[in-house]
């Protein structure tokens, strides 16, 4: 099936139906993502300003990261699960606006990244070398999850 | 008419609000300022208030991680604050009289007074409680109060659109 077809099967599903019949359904589930994004927000800028060397310096990068990447992970399947039934209101809209398209594409290369390069750049900074790359990976990753936000914000104006 | 409805109107027609409702983009971008610096602002909050809760980083003390958080949280505090008053200078009017922006400000307090009473009492003897795993009772009362005050917030926020 097309990507075309799974938006279109998502929307025709019962909890596609559901959303657009309900009349607080996308206010309270866009407030559920809203909290999830404060979340993900908060945990993406410690574990970058810590890969940085802003905050938290005296405390190992790896073992932050570790802790605090079990919220991020989990502030980001809120976010996915109630993107996916934000997204089963108005397939049909997003699968033509640009600014869905470009908070898609943005949101992999940020998952993407988190697990390749940002993973290596936190076991660079433990290892002691002091390299410019932890520093770059943690710009680069802020930029991304950024860019997400911005591109997300913008799908209800475009 | 109150002198707060006053106030109000007085905003609402003035040549800058107009601008500002009438502009296509600049009320946008400020929402979207205005969302991002609450991110900020309730985002680095509550990973001190889950540690507090004893969830994650435990082998860092509390006055460090506050010491490294705060700033964060003031700077977006100042921000959404700042965009906020834009965008209701925009909307003045209908705001006054729309019950999710009250709602959004009696909370606002509330999560005001849990932080002050934080800072004055809870947090001027975290040297000595800092760094247990698990804090004090009145500290994970405090964090508790905090994450549910500053997601009622955030929910009371959402909610004005739809008023």
């Amino acid at each position: 099936m097309s990507v075309h077809g799974w938006f279109m099967a998502l929307a025709r599903s019962p909890l596609g139906h559901a959303m657009q019949t309900s009349r607080w359904g996308f206010a309270v589930v866009e407030m559920v993502h809203l909290l999830g994004l404060a979340l993900l927000g908060g945990s993406v800028l410690i574990v970058d300003l810590r890969l940085l060397g802003v905050i938290l310096k005296g405390e190992s990068a790896v073992s932050i990261n570790r802790d605090v990447s079990r919220l991020l992970l989990g502030s980001l399947t809120v976010m996915v699960l109630s993107g996916i039934t934000l997204l089963s209101e108005e397939a049909g809209k997003c699968y033509y606006s640009p600014a869905f398209r470009c908070k898609m594409a943005l949101l992999a290369a940020a998952v993407v990244f988190y697990f390749t390069l940002h993973r290596q750049a936190l076991l660079r900074v433990q290892s002691g070398k002091l390299t410019l790359w932890p520093r770059v990976a943690a710009v680069v990753s802020l930029l991304l999850w950024l860019g997400v936000g911005i591109a997300g914000r913008a799908i209800g104006l475009l | 008419m109150p002198f707060l409805q006053h106030f109000c109107d007085v905003l609402y027609q003035s040549n800058f609000g107009t601008m500002l409702r009438e502009s296509n983009n600049a009320f946008s971008v400020i929402e979207s300022v205005h969302v991002l610096s609450i991110t900020l602002l309730v985002g680095t909050i509550a990973v001190l208030d889950l540690r507090m809760l004893g969830l994650i980083l435990r082998s860092v003390s509390v006055s460090r991680l506050a010491r490294s958080v705060l700033p964060l949280s003031w700077s977006g505090f100042a921000v959404s604050v700042a965009s906020g008053f834009l965008l209701f200078w925009a909307e003045a009017a209908k705001m006054y009289i729309n019950p999710s922006f009250r709602a959004k400000l009696v909370l606002l307090v509330l999560a005001g007074f849990n932080a002050l009473v934080f800072h004055t009492t809870i947090y001027r003897r975290a040297q000595e409680w800092g760094t247990l795993q698990v804090c004090p009772m009145r500290a994970r009362v405090n964090a508790i109060a905090s994450l549910t005050l500053w997601s009622g917030v955030i929910i009371a926020g959402r909610a004005i659109a739809y008023f």
